[in-house]
C-alpha cells in the first residue's frame, strides 16, 4: 500500500545517501557543507523503518467536526516534518482510528498500542474517552497525548501521578477567561443565566464560570440553568425561557454547531438586544458565526488558537493559508491541539536522543516531554512537569469590522494558562478562592 | 458427533489464545464472551420464544454499571459477588418491565422494549450525582476466586487469569441454557412461538413463560454486561443507545437464531470483522449496514444456516400472538 | 407570563410541525405495508443536507433569496425519488416477518449514516442566516421568526391536504382499504404494488421534506436522523400506529410537552417523553387514534 512504498523509498534514499555520505567524508574528511538532509539521515542508533504515530480522531456525531480539525492539523504537521527529512532522519506515518464511545476508543487505543504497535497515541477530545484512556494508557505503558479532555475529576481522581498520559490544559480555563473578561468589560452585570451542554464540560464550565466572577463581582446572581443534552438542534424553547428569566448576561459553553444554531435561533428573537452574552468557547465553529446573526459585543473565546491573531507567526499564517486553500474553511483551535502534540514528540525524541544515542524508548521520551516547549502554531506551547499543557488562550469581543462575512474578535485577551489554569497539586476552587 | 470436531477445535484455540502473543485479539476475546453471554439469553427470547426486544442492551448496561458501582462506589471487589448482583439486579428491575411487554408481541413488544432502553438511557445520562453521566463511572480491577492479583500487571490480568475466567463463565452460561432449551420449557417456549392458542389450550400460560423467559434473557445480559466493565475499566451511558441493542439483534440474526450456537457464531463474526473494518475503512458502518441488509434479504438463517446448507428458507418463526 | 406561555406554545408547535411530517411518513407506511421504517430519520437527514446543498447551488446562481424555499421545497420533494429505489428492496422482505423487515430498516439507518458522511462531510452544514430573511412578527410582546410560521403553516396545510386526500379522493380510499385489510383490496382489483410504491415513496417524501424546512432554522449535525427516530416513535406511539390524526396530535403532544418541560424541569426532559410511551403503551396500547392492536 501507498504508505509502504514510501517507506520502502525512504529507506532506498537512506542507503543510497549513506553510501554518498560516507565516499564525501572519506573524500572531504569532515561533516562540514553537508547538506541537511544527508546528516539526518546518516544517524546511529535509529531504525530506518518510519515511525508509526497512533492517532485517535472522532469522526461521527457531534464531535466530528473538531476530530476532523485536529486531523487535519496532525496531517499537516505530518507532510511538513516528513518533507524536511522526519524525525531523525525516520518518516513519519500515521495510523488513524476513530475515536468513539469509551469501550470502542479503549479497543482502538490498545490495537495502537499491543497489535499496530505505534511509537505514541495522539488523540482523545471527549471527557468520558479521557477519562477511559488515561488508565489504559497507564496499564499498557503507552504514551499517550490528549488532545482535549481534561476535566477535574480526570485529574485529581483517576490519575494523581500519571507517567506515561500528558494531558490538555484543564477544561474550566476557557470559563475562567470568560469571567475575567466579563469583569473587565461588562462589570456592571447582576443577574446571569446559563445555557450549557448537559455533561461533565458543561457542568464544570458554569461552575468554574460563576465562581471565578464571583470573586470580581460578588454581587452577580445566577437567575437561570439551563442543560440542553449534546446535539439539541432547537432552542427556541430555552431561548424562551431566557427571555423570562431577563438576565444581564448569558453565559454559555458551547462549541459545536449549537453554537451556530443557537445564535441564529436567538438573533431571530433579538434576544441579544437585551442582554450580553459570553460565549467561552464558541470558537471551535468560529467561521460559522455569520455576521447576520452574531452581533457585535459578545465575549467569544477561541480556545488555544486564534486564525486571525495581530501577532500570528509565519507558521500559523502558512497554517491558515494551506488549511482554506484545501478546505474552504479556517482552521480552529482543535488544529493546534494536535499540532502540538505531534511537535513536542519530535522535540521529546530529539532531546532523548542526544542523552541516549539511539532511538529513545518511550520511558525516555515521556521523561523529556515534561517541562517541553515548542513553537506550535499558536505560539509557545509546553508540558508542566506534572503533564498538564501550557498554552496562551484567546479571547475578546466580537466585531464585525473584517473582511470575512463571520465575526472576528478586537480587541483579542490573551490569557496565559499560567493566569486561568490552576497551578500543579492545587484544588481550583481552593485556587479560586486564593485570588487577590 | 460431526459437530464436535470443529467445536472441539475452536474450543481448544480459545483455550490456547493468550499463549500465542497476540495480546491485542486476546482482550478482543473478552468482549466476545461478554456479547457471547448476553446473546445466550437474547437469543432465549428471540430465537426460542420468537420475540424481538429492541431494548436488549438497556440489560447489558445493567450489568456492567453494577460492576462499576459495587467497585467504585462500595469497594467490593470480589467477581462473584458482581455476578450475582448483576443477575438479581437484572431480574429485579426486568420483572416490572417484562411484566408489561410480554402482554404484547411483535412491533409492540419491540417497541416497548426500545422505549425501555432509551428511558434507562436517559437517566444515566440525566442523573449524574448518581452515574457519573456522560462520564460514566471507573470499574476496578476485581479481584477472582478470592485471589488478589492487583500485583500483577493490568495487561498480563486481562488476558491470563481474567480471560480463562470469562471463559469458564461462559462455558457455565452455555451449559445452564443449553440445559434450559432441551428441558420441558425450552420446549414449551418453542411451542408457544409456533402457535400460542393452542398451548394455552394445552394448559400453558403463555404470558408467564414468556415472562420467564425474558427474566432468564435479562440475567444473562447482565452477566454479559458485568464480564464487559472490567474490560473496558470504565462504563458509560452509551453502552444503553438504542442502536446497541439493535447492534445485539444484528449479532443473533448473523449467527442464525435459529441455531443454538448461531449468536455465538455472530458475536465473534461481528466484533473481529468491525474490528478489521474500522482500522482499514472509515465507512464501516455502511459495510456493515450492507451485510445486514443481505442477510436479512438472502440468508435469514444467518451463518450456520449457510453453513449447514439450509439456505433461502423464507419461513421465520417469530411470535404473531 | 403570558408572553412566557406564548413563547413555549410557538416552539413547541413549530418543532411539532417538523416532528409530524416525519411521523406522518411514518404512519402512512406502517398502516398501509405493515412496516416500522426506522429509516425515515434517516429520510429526514438526508432532507436536512440535500436541502442546504439545494439552497446554497440556489444562492450560487444568484437566484433571489427569498425565493430560497423554493430550492428546499424542491430538494425535498425530488428526493421521494429514492423512495421507489427502498421499496423495491424492501419488497423482498414483505412477506418476512415484521422483525426482520425492522432489522432490514435497521440497516438501511446504518448505511445511509455513512452514506451521508462520505458524501457530505463531518462537519454541520447550514443555509447560513437566510433563516432571518423573512424578518419578524412582534404580537402580544412575542417576537417570533416569520420563517417559524411559515414551517407552522406548512405542516398544517399538508396536514389538511394529507386528511382530504385520505378521506376524498380515491387514491385515499383505497390506501384505506388497503390499511384496514390487505387481502380484501387486493381481491377487488387493487394493485396492491402500484400502491406500496406510491404509498412509501409518498411517505419518504414528507420525511425528506422535514428534513429540508427544518434546516434554515438549525443546522445539520452527524447522526441527526438516529436522534429524531426515538422522539417520532414516540409520536407513532402516543398517536397511534397507523393514524394520521394521530401524527398530528402525538407531533402536537410531543412537542408541547418537551417545550414545556424545557422551561419548567429540565431534567426530566428526556425522561418525560419515554415516561409517557410507556404510559400510553401500557394504558392504551393503540396510542390515541390507532386501532385497537395486539
Amino acid at each position: 500500500m501507498g504508505d509502504d512504498e514510501k517507506g520502502k523509498q525512504a529507506m532506498q534514499t537512506t542507503r543510497r545517501d549513506l553510501l554518498k555520505g560516507v565516499g564525501a567524508m572519506a573524500v572531504g574528511g569532515g561533516l562540514l557543507g553537508m547538506p541537511a538532509v544527508l546528516r539526518a539521515q546518516a544517524r546511529t542508533g535509529v531504525p530506518a523503518a518510519p515511525v508509526k504515530i497512533g492517532i485517535l480522531a472522532i469522526q461521527s456525531g457531534v464531535g466530528a467536526p473538531v476530530g476532523a480539525a485536529g486531523l487535519r492539523g496532525a496531517e499537516w504537521w505530518t507532510a511538513r516534518v516528513n518533507a524536511a527529512g522526519g524525525i531523525l532522519g525516520r518518516q513519519v506515518e500515521l495510523v488513524v482510528e476513530e475515536e468513539s464511545s469509551p469501550k470502542e476508543t479503549v479497543e482502538r487505543f490498545r490495537k495502537l498500542a499491543l497489535q499496530t504497535k505505534v511509537e505514541v497515541i495522539s488523540g482523545g477530545i471527549s471527557t468520558a474517552v479521557g477519562l477511559a484512556l488515561g488508565p489504559v494508557a497507564e496499564e499498557l505503558a503507552m504514551l499517550w497525548l490528549s488532545w482535549d479532555a481534561t476535566t477535574q475529576k480526570g485529574v485529581e481522581e483517576t490519575m494523581p501521578t500519571p507517567q506515561w498520559s500528558f494531558r490538555s490544559v484543564d477544561n474550566e480555563a476557557e470559563a475562567i477567561g470568560g469571567a475575567i473578561l466579563t469583569a473587565k468589560h461588562f462589570p456592571e452585570m447582576k443577574t446571569i443565566a446559563g445555557l450549557n451542554n448537559d455533561y461533565s464540560y458543561g457542568r464544570d464550565c458554569w461552575d468554574a464560570f460563576q465562581a471565578a466572577l464571583k470573586h470580581f463581582l460578588p454581587d452577580v446572581k445566577p437567575v437561570l440553568d439551563l442543560w440542553p443534552k449534546l446535539g439539541v438542534t432547537d432552542f427556541t424553547a430555552h431561548i424562551a425561557a431566557i427571555q423570562q428569566a431577563k438576565p444581564d448576561l448569558l453565559m454559555t459553553s458551547f462549541w459545536s454547531a449549537d453554537t451556530t444554531i443557537f445564535l441564529k435561533q436567538a438573533a431571530a428573537v433579538g434576544l441579544f438586544n437585551t442582554m450580553k452574552g459570553c460565549f467561552t468557547t464558541g470558537g471551535g465553529v468560529h467561521d460559522s458565526l455569520k455576521k447576520s446573526f452574531t452581533p457585535e459585543g459578545l465575549i467569544l473565546g477561541y480556545n488555544s488558537m486564534y486564525f486571525h491573531d495581530a501577532q500570528a507567526s509565519p507558521l500559523l499564517k502558512a497554517f491558515v493559508r494551506d488549511y482554506r486553500a484545501k478546505y474552504n474553511e479556517y482552521p480552529p483551535y482543535e488544529c493546534d491541539h494536535a499540532y502540538f502534540t505531534l511537535e513536542a514528540y519530535k522535540a521529546a525524541v530529539e532531546k532523548a536522543y542526544q542523552a541516549a544515542n539511539e532511538w529513545p524508548t518511550q520511558a525516555q521520551v515521556a521523561k523529556a516531554l515534561e517541562g517541553m516547549e515548542v513553537e506550535s502554531l499558536s505560539g509557545t506551547r509546553s508540558y508542566r512537569e506534572d503533564h498538564i499543557m501550557m498554552c496562551n488562550f484567546f479571547q475578546g469581543i466580537t466585531t464585525h469590522k473584517n473582511d470575512f462575512d463571520f465575526v472576528t474578535i478586537d480587541p483579542v485577551e490573551v490569557l496565559p494558562t499560567t493566569r486561568i489554569t490552576k497551578p500543579p497539586g492545587s484544588k481550583l476552587y481552593d485556587w479560586i478562592r486564593s485570588w487577590t | 458427533m460431526k459437530v464436535w470436531i470443529p467445536l472441539g477445535s475452536v474450543l481448544l484455540l480459545v483455550l490456547a489464545l493468550p499463549q500465542l502473543g497476540w495480546p491485542y485479539y486476546t482482550i478482543l476475546m473478552l468482549s466476545f464472551f461478554a456479547y457471547a453471554t448476553a446473546l445466550l439469553g437474547l437469543n432465549l427470547l428471540f430465537g426460542y420464544t420468537g420475540l424481538l426486544s429492541f431494548g436488549h442492551a438497556l440489560f447489558l448496561g445493567l450489568g456492567a454499571y453494577t460492576t462499576a458501582w459495587l467497585t467504585s462506589v462500595w469497594g467490593i471487589r470480589s467477581m462473584e459477588v458482581m455476578l450475582l448482583t448483576a443477575m438479581v439486579v437484572a431480574v429485579l428491575v426486568a420483572a416490572p418491565i417484562g411484566a408489561l411487554c410480554v402482554r404484547y408481541v411483535t412491533i409492540y413488544f419491540g417497541m416497548l422494549t426500545l422505549a425501555f432502553g432509551m428511558l434507562f438511557y436517559s437517566f444515566l445520562l440525566k442523573f449524574y450525582h448518581l452515574t457519573g453521566g456522560d462520564e460514566g463511572m471507573r470499574v476496578l480491577r476485581p479481584v477472582l476466586l478470592g485471589c488478589d492479583l492487583s500485583g500483577m500487571p493490568k495487561l498480563s490480568f486481562l488476558i491470563g487469569p481474567y480471560y480463562y475466567y470469562a471463559v469458564a463463565v461462559l462455558a457455565l452460561a452455555t451449559g445452564v441454557m443449553w440445559r434450559l432449551v432441551t428441558s420441558p420449557f425450552g420446549l414449551w417456549l418453542k411451542a408457544i412461538r409456533e402457535n400460542p392458542v393452542k398451548a394455552a389450550a394445552l394448559g400453558v400460560s403463555v404470558r408467564r413463560y414468556r415472562w420467564y423467559a425474558f427474566l432468564i434473557s435479562a440475567a444473562y445480559a447482565a452477566v454479559g454486561g458485568a464480564l464487559l466493565g472490567p474490560t473496558i475499566g470504565q462504563v458509560d451511558p452509551g453502552l444503553t443507545y438504542w442502536t446497541q441493542s439493535g447492534h445485539l439483534v444484528f449479532m443473533t440474526l448473523l449467527g442464525g437464531f435459529g441455531y443454538f450456537l448461531g449468536p455465538l457464531l455472530g458475536a465473534l463474526v461481528f466484533i473481529y470483522l468491525q474490528d478489521a473494518l474500522m482500522t482499514m475503512f472509515p465507512y464501516w458502518r455502511l459495510v456493515f449496514g450492507a451485510m445486514l441488509a443481505v442477510l436479512v434479504l438472502l440468508a435469514p438463517e444467518g451463518l450456520l444456516g449457510l453453513l449447514t446448507g439450509r439456505l433461502g428458507r423464507k419461513t421465520v418463526r417469530v411470535a404473531v400472538s | 407570563m403570558l408572553t412566557h406561555a406564548i413563547n413555549i406554545l410557538l416552539s413547541g408547535i413549530f418543532h411539532a410541525a417538523i416532528l409530524f411530517l416525519v411521523a406522518a411518513g411514518l404512519q402512512l407506511v406502517f398502516g398501509v405495508q405493515r412496516i416500522f421504517n426506522l429509516a425515515c430519520g434517516s429520510f429526514y437527514a438526508l432532507g436536512a443536507y440535500t436541502g442546504v446543498s439545494a439552497v446554497n447551488a440556489f444562492i450560487r446562481l444568484g437566484l433571489p433569496h427569498e425565493l430560497f424555499l423554493l430550492a428546499l421545497i424542491g430538494a425535498g420533494v425530488c428526493l421521494a425519488l429514492i423512495g421507489p429505489l427502498i421499496e423495491w428492496l424492501l419488497r423482498f422482505v414483505y412477506e418476512r416477518d415484521e422483525a426482520l423487515q425492522l432489522l432490514f430498516t435497521f440497516a438501511l439507518v446504518l448505511m445511509f449514516e455513512d452514506i451521508i458522511r462520505l458524501i457530505w462531510g463531518p462537519s454541520p452544514l447550514s443555509t447560513g442566516s437566510l433563516y432571518l430573511i423573512y424578518g419578524q412578527v412582534t404580537a402580544l410582546g412575542v417576537t417570533v421568526p416569520v420563517y417559524n410560521l411559515i414551517v407552522i403553516a406548512a405542516g398544517l396545510v399538508i396536514a389538511l391536504l394529507m386528511g382530504a386526500m385520505l378521506a376524498r379522493t380515491r387514491f385515499g380510499r383505497i390506501i384505506r382499504a388497503t390499511a384496514e385489510n390487505r387481502e380484501m383490496s387486493a381481491a377487488m382489483g387493487v394493485n396492491l404494488r402500484a400502491v406500496y410504491v406510491k404509498v412509501f415513496t409518498l411517505g419518504t417524501m414528507l420525511g425528506t421534506l422535514g428534513g429540508a424546512l427544518v434546516i434554515p432554522a438549525t443546522a445539520t449535525m452527524s447522526e441527526m436522523g438516529i436522534e429524531l427516530i426515538v422522539e417520532a416513535f414516540a409520536v407513532v406511539v402516543i398517536g397511534g400506529l397507523g393514524s394520521m390524526r394521530g401524527a398530528l396530535v402525538g407531533a402536537l403532544v410531543v412537542g408541547i410537552l418537551r417545550a414545556v418541560a424545557i422551561s419548567t424541569y429540565p431534567e426530566l426532559e428526556m425522561v418525560l417523553m419515554y415516561l409517557i410511551v410507556i404510559g400510553v403503551l401500557v394504558l392504551r396500547p393503540q396510542g390515541l387514534f390507532g386501532e385497537p392492536a395486539v
